[in-house]
Parts: C-alpha cells; structure tokens; sequence
C-alpha cells in the first residue's frame, strides 16, 4: 500500500482493528455518547416442509423508535442452496453472512462439492463464539444438501440448534406461537409458505421492531426461490392533498456564475482510403 | 325583638329555642352603628360612596379608609367595625389574586363575595372553640365589573349575600334605602348614580358634606375600579347641589331619617 | 469480590408509552388529533387507547386536550383536570374558558416541578372572541398559545411539515391562504400516515376531533398496523 506523507493508510488483513477502543472508553467516561448501530428489531423464521427448508423475514430496519429502512433485505445469500436469516445489529448480520458466504464458496471450489449446511453453521458459530457476543448477530440457517431439508439458529454467543420450526429476533415470540399452533411435518409447499407468511406477519403486527413487507425464500432439492416481497402486510396510506410546489418556492440566497474555461480542439475526419 | 335574650344569645354556635343566633343578629345590628355606605350599580358601572366620621378636627381624614380595592376591576366598600373588614378585605385580594394565577382572568364579583361569605362562615363553625370567636360586625358593598357587566353584591355578617340595583348600609342605611329606591330606575347613568349617591349620603348625614368627609368609587368596564379624587368630589358634589336644589322631594327625604 | 459493598438500588417511576398529538387553530375553528396505539418496548398494550384525547368541557365553549408521554400521569392528569372543570363551574357558575384552562393547566403542571407529570399536552378549542386557539404545554407547565402544534413520539416528525404547509416557512412566494377547516383535516391525516410510516410508536388509527362554535365532532381514521 502507498505511504502518504509519512502516514500509513493501511489496509487491514483478517480481524476487527481495536485501536480506538481505549480512546472511546476514555470518552465515555467524560460523558460522550457513542454513536448506536442500527438494529434490525427484526422478526425472522423458518421451517422444513416436505419438499425443503423455507425462510422468511420482515422488511423493517430501525434506529431507536425510527423506521430507518422501511423495506430491507434480512434474507442473506451464503450458497446456492444455503440461506441466512440474519437479526441483531444491521452490519454484523451482514458481514458475518457475507465472510462466511465467501469461506463456503471458496470451500465448495476446493473440494468440488455442493457446500453443506453444516459447514457454515461451524463456521458462523466459531466466529460468533469467538467475539464472545460483542458481534450481536442473531441467525436462522437453512438450505438443502445431501442430508436433505436442514435448519439451525445461531445465537449471538455461538450456541445452534437443529429445529423443524424456528423464529428469531424481537419479533420470535409472536411469529414462534404461530408455528406452534399450526406447524406440521411434511407440509405441502403452499400451506408451508402461507403459514411462515402468518408467522412473519404475526410478527410485523404485534412486535414494534419487526414491520413493512414479508419476503421468503424457499430452497428446494431442485432449486431455491427468493420471493421479495412474497406479501405486502401493510398498505401505505394514502395521500389525501397535493403536496407540489410552485417553481420558484424554494429561495435563491446566492447565484455566482462561473465560466467553464475549455481547451478546444480541432479535430478533422478524413475518410480513409480503402 | 329581644325579648327573648337569654343565656343563648352568648355562644355563635348556639341556637335559642326559637331558632335564631343571637350572635349573628347582634353583628348585624352593629352595622346600624357604622357609617353610611352607599353602592348603585348601572348599566354602565358601580359607583361607590361612603361617609367618613370625622370625629375630630385634629385627625388625618385620609387616613380613613372605606372603600379598597379588592382588584383592579373589584372595589368593597365598608360599615361596622372597620378593623374586622380587614381580614375579610385580604381574603378577598388574595382570592382574586390567586384565581388570576391558576385561570390567566380576572375573578367575577359573584365568586370575590362567595369567597369572603366562606370565611364568614368558617371562623363561625370550625374556630368555634376559640375564646373570642364571633361573627364580623362588618358587612361590605363588593362593586365591580366583570363578564357579566357592572355587578354590585352585599353581603352581612352572617355571610349571606345577595345581588342589588341598589344598597345602602350602615347607620343611615334605612333613609337612604328608601331614597335610593325611589331615585333608582334601570336607564341610570353612571355619572347621575355618582350624583345621587353623594345626594343620599348628604341628606343622611350628620355632619355637612364636604369633599374631606365622604369617599367615592367607581368601577366601569374601560377604567376598571378607581377612587374618586378630593376635587373630583368637590366638582361633582357642587354639580349635584345644584341638581339637588331643584329636587322637590329633599325635605320629604330629611323627614324620613329622622322618623327613624 | 468485596460483597459487603452497599449496593444502590434504582426504581423508575415513569415509562414511555408513545402516543402523537397534533393540534391546529384555524379562525373559527380548531383540530386536535393522536394516534390510538399505546406501546411500551416493542410491545403494544392496546390498539385503540382513545384515552389520549380528552374532550374535557360540554355542548358549549367545548375545550380537548391532548396528552401523551407516560399513560398513568395521562390519566390521573386528565382525572384531575376534569374534577376542576367540574369544580369551577359549580364555584363560579360558568364553564371554564380555553384560555382559563390553560392557565389550570399550566399551574397544576408546574405544582409538580420536581417530580413532573411525564405528559406532553396539547389544548385545542376557542378562545373568549370565539377564535380557534391552540396552547402547548411542557412537562413543568411552561405554555404558550400557536397555531399549530405537535407533541409526543412523533412530534420532530410532524413539526417541520406543519411549519412548511400551515407556516409556509421556507416556501417563497407562497399566497398565504387562510386554513379552512377541510384542509387541516386532511392536512392531518396525510401527516399521520407520513408519521406511522416512519415512527413505530406511532401508528393503528388517528381520532381527530373538530372543535366548533356548535360543538365537537369526532372521526377515527385508520393508520397502519406495523
């Protein structure tokens, strides 16, 4: 990498840099507030139905008691037939599926096998348990691989399960007693879908956190399908004024007019000789 | 009338037999010592007036103090046993001053009287054990404006209170009830009210009126409640005499007070 | 470990429970406004607390005061500013003006100066000319009398679009048209629907009440659920 003027802008290799930890300890204690991450307050859950694993999740975003993303996207990518649900803080939940997305990627092409749901559900809890919690992502794991249909949540600690039907994040109480009281095993694909879409919406509904739209992801032996938004839960009010300004509303408090000096060149086009 | 006077008449909280409260009774008839206080009310304001009893060349005639302000749209004019208004005046101002604090408007005439007719009533029930407990010998001409427009209120030691046109109390309250009743009609004007109310008190007192021995008040919806001046009542007193001298009935008037 | 250390113990008295008012002054007329969802956490308690809006006088000189922020002070307020309405009017034998009860208002609120009802209020109805008139209050009773005003939850939100559409602030060469009644109405659902899209303790339906010369009329609009 360039030094600059004797600085190194240095990019890090592998791990988090801590070396403003001290310094913000210091700062906290004289009284500045440090800045909050943005939490997905978030309602996630799948099941395994006859023919596959199905994850779904809410659209909300939030920064304190504001909506920051009224329609973001807490179905991660990690495989082909491997997807991530991710609640906790927005970034980790992203980067955590991201790196691990990667690792199994480059694991598939070594080995030239499908990746297995296994190998990332070791890999995610390794890293978590590692970080001893401080990387608050909450995870539900599930795709199809060899060992058929397969589903696991991980906890921010590092701790799985291996599950039928799981929920996570604020909104788990509300979508889990919806599971709890129509869950099946070997649902047909429709019923499967419509009963996590009752569970998320249970969720958006009653949890502050968790709102907006429902999307799912449904992963098959033959292939997955990641509908988004699989329902809208809720219809965004309508206007019931206009709200258009005239030209001219808004104030010009400045104008200043600057020429924009050009090199003009000349330039000919022959035609060429054939 | 007392007749019945007995051990009963000694406790305010005692009934006589007959059901009267000869304590109460006895503070209203104090009033009928007191100086004259006359109040009229208009359509457009109160106008206050009282005597003043001058008893002595060598006393300070302002230093008698009979008509107060209660608010600067409520004024209370005096007879009796002035130093018992006292109490009964600081009730009032702190009355109207608090209800201007938790309600941002002025206090009505009405609710400044209820107001006082409450601690009537409490010093007489609920210190009633208390050695000197008695009813105020005072009774007060509440006048002043309000929502409802020029309001004058009476209220007597027992702490009933009523609404009047017109009133009179004090020593020459009987005389000048009647004159008041037959000069009284509702188109008044204040400044005829003003007139009539030196008038009255003029032919009732003992002493020749003069602008040192009287006092005069007024409370109208633009000035809010004012004292009249020394040569504001000397103008309008020498006004009114003229006024006065063509009024026919004036002897008839003399007769009444002295049937008295 | 030392465990014969004293340990301080700590007890909140308060908790937020959410809740947007919005008040609107118009000539002869005035709008006030909340939301109906009563939260705590991410949790809602109830979807139709209509506890948040108060019509406080009867058929005439009526007065309705908007109150959110802590939901027990909400209603031990409001309980306690009902029985001096009542009171007043069997001492002075009137019903209390908007103006007047402001003043109460402001005045029971400061009686708690150090420990505050935690309510946000807004006061909506005519004054003593028969103008529609709006007061705010802060927690400590610190009032004044406006326009337009929102309180609670959302209020930051709300705020800059009453000031842009009702103020005209920052709109060059806007006619300043006088607020009919029909606009403020609609004008406040469009900002509670902006209101529940983007704070969550905001939202199920708004309850406006119209404030007239003739009395209160009351409608209950739908928000969304999420």
């Amino acid at each position: 990498m360039a030094a600059i003027g004797g600085t190194v802008a240095q990019e890090h290799c592998g791990g988090f840099s801590f070396e403003n930890c001290k310094r913000n300890a210091i700062l906290e204690k004289m009284g500045a507030k440090m800045p909050t991450a943005r939490k997905t307050g978030t309602t996630i859950c799948g099941i395994v139905f006859k023919d596959g694993v199905i994850l779904g999740a809410d659209t909300r975003a939030t920064e304190d008691t504001i909506v920051a993303d009224k329609n973001c996207s807490k179905i991660h990518y990690i495989a082909p037939n491997i997807y991530c649900c991710g609640a906790g803080t927005a970034a980790d939940t992203e980067y955590v599926t991201n790196l691990i997305s990667s690792h199994i990627q480059l694991h598939s092409l070594s080995t030239g096998r499908q990746a297995r749901i296994v190998t990332a559900l070791r890999m995610l809890k390794q890293l978590l348990f590692r970080y001893k919690g401080y990387i608050s992502a909450a995870l539900v794991l599930g795709g199809v691989d060899l060992n058929g249909p397969t589903l696991h949540t991980v906890y921010p600690h590092g701790s799985t399960d291996k599950l039928p039907y799981v929920t996570m994040g604020s909104g788990s109480l509300a979508a889990m007693s919806v599971f709890e009281s129509h869950y099946k095993p070997d649902m047909e694909l429709e019923d499967a879908k419509k009963l996590v879409r009752d569970a998320i919406a249970a969720g958006i509904f009653n949890d502050l956190g968790s709102g907006s739209n429902i999307d799912l992801c449904v992963i098959t032996k033959e292939g997955t399908q990641y509908l988004r938004p699989y329902d809208v839960a809720n219809e965004k009010g309508v206007r019931q004024g206009k709200y258009l300004y005239k030209r001219g509303t808004t104030a010009i408090l400045t104008k200043d007019v600057k020429p924009i000096v050009m090199e003009v060149t000349e330039t000919r086009v022959e035609a060429m000789e054939m | 009338m007392f007749l019945t006077r007995s051990e009963y008449d000694r406790g305010v909280n005692t009934f006589s037999p007959e059901g009267r409260l000869f304590q109460v009774e006895y503070a209203i008839e104090a009033i009928k010592l007191g100086s004259t206080a006359i109040g009229i009310q208009t359509s457009e304001g109160v106008v206050l007036a009282v005597e003043k009893r001058i008893t002595s060349p060598l006393m300070e005639p302002a230093s008698v103090e009979k008509i107060v302000e209660i608010d600067s749209h409520v004024g209370c004019a005096m007879s009796g046993l002035i130093a018992d208004s006292r109490t009964m005046v600081d009730k009032a101002r702190v009355e109207a001053q608090n209800h201007w604090f938790t309600y941002n408007e002025q206090m009505s005439v009405e609710s400044v009287t209820q107001a006082v007719s409450t601690l009537r009533l409490s010093l007489e029930m609920t210190t009633a054990e208390k050695e000197l407990c008695r009813p105020f010998g005072v009774a007060l001409l509440f006048g002043g404006v309000d929502v409802k427009g020029p309001q004058l209120y009476h209220l007597d030691p027992s702490g009933t209170f009523f609404q009047y046109d017109a009133k009179a109390i004090g020593s020459g309250s009987e005389g000048a009830q009647q004159a008041l009743e037959e000069v009284y009609h509702k188109s008044m004007t204040l400044r005829e009210a003003c007139k009539s109310s030196l008038t009255i008190l003029k032919q009732v007192m003992e002493e020749k009126l003069n602008a040192t021995n009287v006092e005069l008040g007024t409370a109208t919806p633009d000035k809010k409640f004012r004292m009249f001046t020394k040569e504001e009542i000397e103008t309008l007193y020498k006004r009114s005499n003229n006024y006065n001298s063509v009024q026919t009935n004036r002897n008839t008037l003399w007769h009444l007070v002295f049937i008295k | 470990m030392n465990s014969e250390r004293p340990v301080q113990q700590y007890f909140s008295p308060y908790t937020f429970n959410g809740g947007t008012v919005l008040a609107v002054a118009g000539e002869d007329f005035s709008v006030i406004a909340a939301d109906t969802r009563l939260s705590q956490g991410f949790a809602i308690h109830t979807r139709d607390s209509s506890k948040d809006v108060q019509t406080l006088c009867g058929k005439t000189n009526s007065t309705v005061l908007g109150c959110a922020g802590f939901h027990g002070d909400c209603l031990t307020l409001t309980k306690l500013i009902t029985a001096r309405l009542q009171m007043y009017e069997h001492e002075h034998g009137s019903k209390m003006s908007c103006p007047a009860i402001a003043q109460m208002l402001s005045t029971v609120l400061y009686y708690r100066r150090f420990f505050p009802y935690y309510t946000y209020n807004i006061l909506a109805g005519l004054d003593n000319e028969g103008k529609g008139c709006v007061f705010s209050f802060d927690p400590v009773g610190s009032y004044e009398r406006e326009t337009y005003r929102a309180g609670g939850s959302a209020s930051a939100l709300l705020q800059p679009l009453l000031d842009n559409q009702i103020g005209f602030k920052n709109q060059q060469g806007a006619t300043e048209v006088p607020l009919t009644k029909d606009k403020a109405v609609f004008l406040v659902k469009d900002v509670f629907t902006a209101a529940a899209e983007r704070d969550i303790y905001t939202g199920d339906a708004v309850i406006i009440s119209v404030i007239t010369k003739d009395g209160v009329t009351e409608e209950a609009f739908p928000l969304r659920r999420d």
